[in-house]
């Protein structure tokens, strides 16, 4: 139980088309992330499956069953909120027994489903206190324990975690994972934070402006991004993308730089787009680029080399360790041709 | 624009400047010689004189005039009578029969505002919440409608009372309507139980407006994501409205109520526009009383006045002290969230 299906989702908001034709199926017990920049409708796609807000056109269907005219009470699904919406003026165990209580549910049954679901999360002991005297994370806890204890065909989560700080963020990322592969129910994840899609998701789907760019796992999305957008919205720091003409396997930049382009790879030649993660360039004497360090961040295992590539073009590099370098440095990087990502001139991947 | 500011300047502020230069130099010297608090007393004194002139002495004033008899105006020349004008007003032989109290007039009016607090509260309070909830909704021209409700508390009462007067007057437009429409015309203002309803009703109309706004802004406090996760658990609509809004708008609610209390115990003007306290004694409240007592009868009696006005001052300090004790919680609650 759990399947979720979207048939060419359409919602506009006046002259305004936030979603412009959504279609994914979502499987039984997944855990999809929807990612994007701000205003890319991943928020206003998840109230859709959730029936808060109604579509313009298309279906919404959930283990086969059309429910696009559905209520939202009436689909089965819980919602965590950006917010947690927790009930102020009621206790963590009233919070968490209010859904059930309007199924009229039997009241024994409603109090071994909070026990249950306070075991599972740890807020056994905050129970009877209020939302006003829980921290951030506990709040986002019973928000969960509220969800759970209806159980729920699906998890929809709308950036839970964007109101915690960075380190409670990493922790719950995390246990929300753990707590995925416990249940085993399906969970659709809202965020604008590639690394928390990266980290959670079974699949990612990458949206912009009310389409969907790319749907597939993390490795596959990091490996072979299909356009321009996701190869660099997925991966911290974002791909290095030169534009250059392809000519006799090699890609020529304004610079004059001549990038050798991966074996077997057939290029028309013409306008390209070359793309290289920071984490594939290398230092290398007499490699193909040469770069100006203008910045460099130290991490310690690690440090991102911020360059000039020529007037025009910017640099990325991750480099091992802690190199020796100084700003105003020229440094020779090379690369595997294996690892380079190639897009046309639409901005669709080559190869 | 710059024509408007340019004459504001010089007709505003550069006299206001100039007279600032003027008292510059004196006033340091004056700070220098009084020091920092003798510098706050010396600001707060206007204001605490026209406070201690207009409020406190009357105040002093009325309790002396409560402890003394006869129709003289000035104090030195009555009589003092220690507590006998509150043992006139609240002596009875027998307090379930007002008719043989002493000043049955005092408890009539007392029997009326009692039974007038009770249902005009009540009734403003259901009104007031119902109309709120109605302009929280997303409601075309949302302005306009709150304009609507908010205007009649911009009248003066007098002008309520007297509008109201002429719809509900015997030869007024109410009844001139129902002729119109083939039905026999009401006594609206000489019918007891008609005209202490009218009395009510008006009130409402009049002070719904303000009531329903400070509601409104409870209603928009509360954060929509509450009433979707609501939404999510399907809960029924009145099981929203029980559980989620009124526990969520009682603060704003219990401020209302006391507020609406105060202002109902000191029911006059309107009222007394629309009836001037009949038929009889069917619309006579407390103020009124104390009106006629003191100033209006043939037997002006400003001691008893006095008296009765400080019965009813107790019952108001009460509600303030309440309204300030809520006041003080709901600012404590703000900040624990």
């Amino acid at each position: 139980m759990g399947r979720i299906q979207l048939h060419d989702i359409r919602k506009s908001f006046g002259a305004v088309d936030v979603l412009k034709g959504i279609d994914l199926t979502i499987d039984e017990g997944e855990l999809v992330v929807f990612v994007g920049p701000s205003g890319c409708g991943k928020s206003t796609l998840l109230r859709m499956i959730a029936g808060l807000d109604k579509p313009t056109a298309g279906r919404v269907e959930i283990d086969g069953a059309d429910v696009t005219a559905r209520s939202a009470a009436d689909r089965g699904l819980a919602m965590v909120f950006q917010s947690y919406a927790l009930y102020p003026h009621m206790t963590v165990r009233a919070n968490m027994a209010f859904g059930l209580q309007n199924t009229r549910m039997p009241k024994a049954e409603i109090d071994s489903r909070i026990a249950e679901a306070a075991r599972m999360l740890e807020i056994e002991p905050l129970l009877d206190r209020r939302p006003g005297q829980l921290s951030g994370g506990q709040r986002q806890r019973v928000a969960i324990g509220r969800a759970i204890v209806r159980r729920p065909t699906a998890f929809l989560l709308d950036e839970p975690l964007s109101n915690l700080d960075a380190e409670l963020r990493v922790s719950m990322r995390a246990e929300l994972s753990a707590l995925h592969d416990r249940l085993g129910a399906t969970m659709i994840h809202v965020t604008h934070d590639q690394v928390e899609a990266m980290t959670m998701a079974d699949r990612i789907v990458v949206l912009r402006a009310g389409k969907v760019e790319q749907v597939d796992t993390p490795l596959n999305l990091f490996n072979r991004p299909a356009n321009l957008f996701v190869a660099g919205f997925i991966g911290a720091p974002g791909m290095n993308l030169w534009a250059g003409q392809a000519r006799d396997g090699s890609v020529h930049l304004d610079n004059g730089a001549l990038l050798p382009l991966p074996v077997g790879l057939h290029v028309p030649d013409g306008a390209v787009t070359l793309g290289i993660r920071p984490q594939h360039l290398r230092p290398q004497t007499g490699g193909p680029l040469r770069a100006k360090v203008r910045l460099i961040e130290a991490l310690g295992p690690e440090s991102v080399v911020h360059a000039d590539l020529g007037a025009e073009h910017g640099l990325l590099a991750v480099l091992p360790g802690q190199p020796d370098l100084a700003r105003g440095a020229v440094l020779d990087l090379g690369y595997d041709p294996q690892s380079v990502h190639v897009f046309g001139a639409d901005g669709q991947r080559l190869g | 624009m710059t024509g408007v500011k340019g004459v504001l300047g010089a007709v505003v502020a550069a006299p206001l400047g100039w007279l600032a230069r003027l008292l510059e130099a004196p006033l340091r010297l004056w700070q220098r010689l009084a020091g920092q608090t003798g510098m706050v007393a010396f600001f707060l004194l206007p204001n605490m004189a026209i406070f201690t002139v207009f409020v406190l002495v009357p105040l002093v004033i009325n309790i002396a005039y409560s402890m003394t008899t006869g129709a003289a105006l000035f104090l030195p020349e009555r009589t003092f009578v220690g507590a006998a004008q509150f043992e006139r007003l609240l002596r009875c032989t027998d307090y379930t029969d007002l008719m043989t109290c002493q000043e049955d007039q005092f408890w009539i009016a007392l029997r009326n505002t009692g039974t007038f607090v009770v249902l005009q509260v009540s009734l403003l309070i259901v009104a007031a919440t119902i109309t709120a909830l109605i302009l929280n909704r997303a409601l075309r021209a949302l302005s306009f409608w709150r304009a609507v409700f908010f205007f009649p508390v911009l009248l003066s009462p007098v002008v309520v009372g007297l509008i109201w007067r002429w719809i509900l007057d015997r030869n007024g437009v109410l009844n001139a309507a129902l002729v119109g429409m083939g039905m026999d015309p009401v006594n609206w203002l000489l019918e007891r139980n008609y005209a202490f309803s009218a009395a009510i009703g008006v009130t409402i109309w009049a002070h719904l407006g303000f009531f329903a706004l400070i509601l409104l802004a409870g209603l928009q406090a509360i954060p929509r994501d509450l009433y979707e996760a609501a939404e999510m658990d399907g809960t029924k609509p009145a099981r929203v409205f029980w559980r989620i809004t009124l526990p969520l708008l009682m603060p704003n609610m219990l401020v209302v109520i006391v507020l609406a209390l105060i202002r109902a115990v000191q029911v006059f003007d309107e009222a007394y526009v629309l009836t001037g306290g009949g038929p009889g004694t069917a619309t006579l409240f407390l103020t009124q009383y104390i009106y006629e007592v003191g100033f209006a009868s043939l037997l002006k009696n400003p001691g008893l006045a006095a008296a009765a006005s400080i019965l009813m001052g107790g019952v108001l300090i009460v509600l303030t002290l309440l309204q300030l004790a809520l006041g003080k919680r709901n600012e404590r609650r703000g900040k624990l969230k």
